[in-house]
């Protein structure tokens, strides 16, 4: 062991690729930082904001009221929000009512094969914590159990003006946000 | 049907693997995350392009409301009663009170009646409007995504006028209704049903005879009469394969006797048919509201019911938007019953499902499986 590592050490290329990776470390921390400060996060963000995709998920009845905000009167996608069938180009679960245990597990799964940055809405008082059925045996008590959760959305199940208050929400929030911590 | 395929992991590809018949079989998972699913899985083995075998996988949205009823009494129960089917919700609470009320021996008053049978009416309106749209975005029109649910906030507005709620109306309680008809609901309720039967005729022109729809709908998916009885099938389903059951008719309950309305059956079996039957019983409850609104009797809303449930067995049952719903009650004295037996209408037409699909081609599954307007939240319960 020892002696492989003097020889490591004794290296050129080894050292040469140790201290360029420091370099790359320092550049990319400054373009972050650039990127962070600068008008370049404000295109970012912008961007971000107005594209939410939610993934074509459904948990329970929640769903009812997220096709009445998605249809003709209260139309989602005046914000940006168009549901997508594909995972890998989305960005948002909206996570519509109860989750049972046997959901919970294609939920956690889905979330991780989404790409960064990605985000939560749990609607319904059940994404919540359990709503009218806290005491079931099959239910998982909120999202935030196996998934960080951006916005909250109260209510059984909540209005269609409701949920568009929750992406507004969530696009403030974005907007704010720094570019490399969200998701 | 054959005998069910054997649990596949959770990868949308299983493994290939040969037939019987020497042919080459793919395992694909559809569901739960999929565009063309709801919360519900279907495990499809296709040959090709040919569906050869379909297994539901239910149970995403399983939430032991048998259970729950047992644990609250039968007020409390009413919320949880109403969300398995939250686009259908009176229909069902309806189902529960006729239980309750056969035990408690509770009468309801006839204008107590009409208002349930007002409600339940527009709730079937609701409910197929959004299957409508809900298909209108599975075959890719869009048009009959958004038309669909923008007319049913016509009805959500009036049925918020007479309930307070927009879907969740917790409306029908043992021995009558909560609230009765507001000021100048008939003449709105008139005006809108007018309205809405004109934008019926522009669904027609615009999704139903047309040809992008008529050609992947008629002759794809058939259930063929008998195969239809044999799998106990309900609803529009049952109707869409020729058979005129419908419990408004043969078992008579709240005002339906004194109204004068339509079985509406298709002979032919195939998705077409059961998209049919849906906007034939859309145009007959338009007429229904328009009946009940003009011969409303006047008198009490509500009756004063006990909330005690007193020892005895029920079986209340109603047509709801996919079907007959029933409950089979049993109390034993106390404020909450002993066991409650939960069957809505999807969970009978689920066993229609592989019948559809099997022989179809891949593509074609869409149109076929949504025409059982099978709503998987009020399946599971």
């Amino acid at each position: 062991m020892s002696a492989q590592r003097t020889a490591q050490e004794e290296d050129p290329v080894a050292t040469l690729a140790e201290g360029l990776s420091i370099w790359v470390g320092k550049l990319s921390d400054l373009v972050k930082k650039v990127v962070d400060t600068g008008p370049i996060r404000n295109v970012i963000n912008w961007a971000r904001m107005y594209s939410l995709w939610p993934v074509n998920i459904t948990t329970a009845c929640c769903s009812a009221e997220f096709g009445a905000a998605s249809g003709a009167r209260h139309d989602l996608e005046r914000f940006g929000v168009l549901p997508i069938g594909s995972l890998r180009q989305s960005d948002l679960i909206v996570i519509e009512g109860t989750i049972t245990k046997k959901m919970a597990k294609r939920l956690r799964m889905i979330y991780d094969q989404m790409a960064l940055p990605r985000y939560v809405i749990a609607m319904g008082d059940c994404a919540m914590s359990g709503g009218l059925f806290h005491d079931s045996y099959s239910i998982v008590n909120g999202a935030h159990e196996f998934v960080p959760v951006d916005v909250y959305v109260p209510g059984c199940p909540p209005r269609p003006e409701a949920l568009e208050q929750a992406i507004i929400m969530l696009q403030e929030k974005i907007r704010r946000s720094k570019v490399y911590e969200q998701g | 049907m054959s005998a069910p395929p054997k649990p596949v992991p959770l990868t949308t590809v299983e493994s290939t693997e040969t037939s019987d018949s020497g042919a080459q079989t793919l395992t694909l998972s559809v569901g739960p995350q999929h565009s063309g699913s709801g919360h519900m899985r279907l495990i499809v083995e296709v040959d090709g392009d040919i569906i050869v075998n379909v297994a539901p996988d239910p149970g995403y949205v399983h939430r032991g409301i048998e259970k729950i009823i047992e644990l609250r009494n039968i007020i409390k129960s009413i919320p949880v009663i109403e969300r398995p089917s939250i686009i259908d919700a009176s229909n069902l609470n309806h189902a529960w009170v006729r239980s309750i009320e056969e035990i408690q021996g509770v009468e309801v008053p006839r204008r107590g009646q009409y208002l349930r049978t007002l409600l339940n009416e527009m709730n079937r309106i609701m409910s197929h409007l959004y299957w409508l749209s809900i298909y209108g975005v599975f075959l890719g029109h869009t048009t009959m995504f958004m038309w669909p649910l923008g007319d049913r906030e016509l009805f959500i507005d009036l049925a918020e006028k007479l309930t307070g709620a927009r879907i969740t109306y917790s409306y029908l309680v043992p021995g009558g209704v909560r609230r009765d008809l507001p000021p100048g609901f008939a003449e709105e309720a008139v005006k809108r049903t007018e309205y809405f039967e004109k934008r019926l005729k522009e669904y027609d022109r615009i999704f139903f005879n047309n040809p992008l729809f008529t050609s992947r709908a008629k002759g794809i998916g058939v259930l063929s009469k008998e195969k239809a009885i044999e799998l106990g099938c309900t609803g529009p389903t049952l109707r869409g394969s020729g058979v005129d059951a419908d419990l408004r008719k043969d078992e008579p309950y709240a005002a339906y006797p004194e109204l004068d309305f339509e079985v509406s059956t298709r002979p032919d079996g195939d998705s077409f048919s059961r998209a049919m039957v849906h906007m034939d019983e859309m145009r007959e409850s338009c007429k229904i509201i328009r009946q009940i609104v003009k011969k409303i009797p006047t008198g009490p809303i509500r009756r004063k019911a006990p909330i005690v449930l007193p020892r005895g067995v029920a079986y209340g049952r109603v047509e709801s938007a996919r079907g007959e719903c029933s409950f089979y009650l049993i109390g034993e004295g106390g404020d909450k019953p002993y066991r409650a037996r939960y069957i809505t209408g999807s969970y009978r037409n689920m066993a229609a499902i592989p019948a559809v699909l099997v022989g179809n081609r891949l593509a074609d599954m869409p149109t076929a499986w949504w025409s059982i307007d099978y709503w998987p939240v009020e399946a599971d319960r």
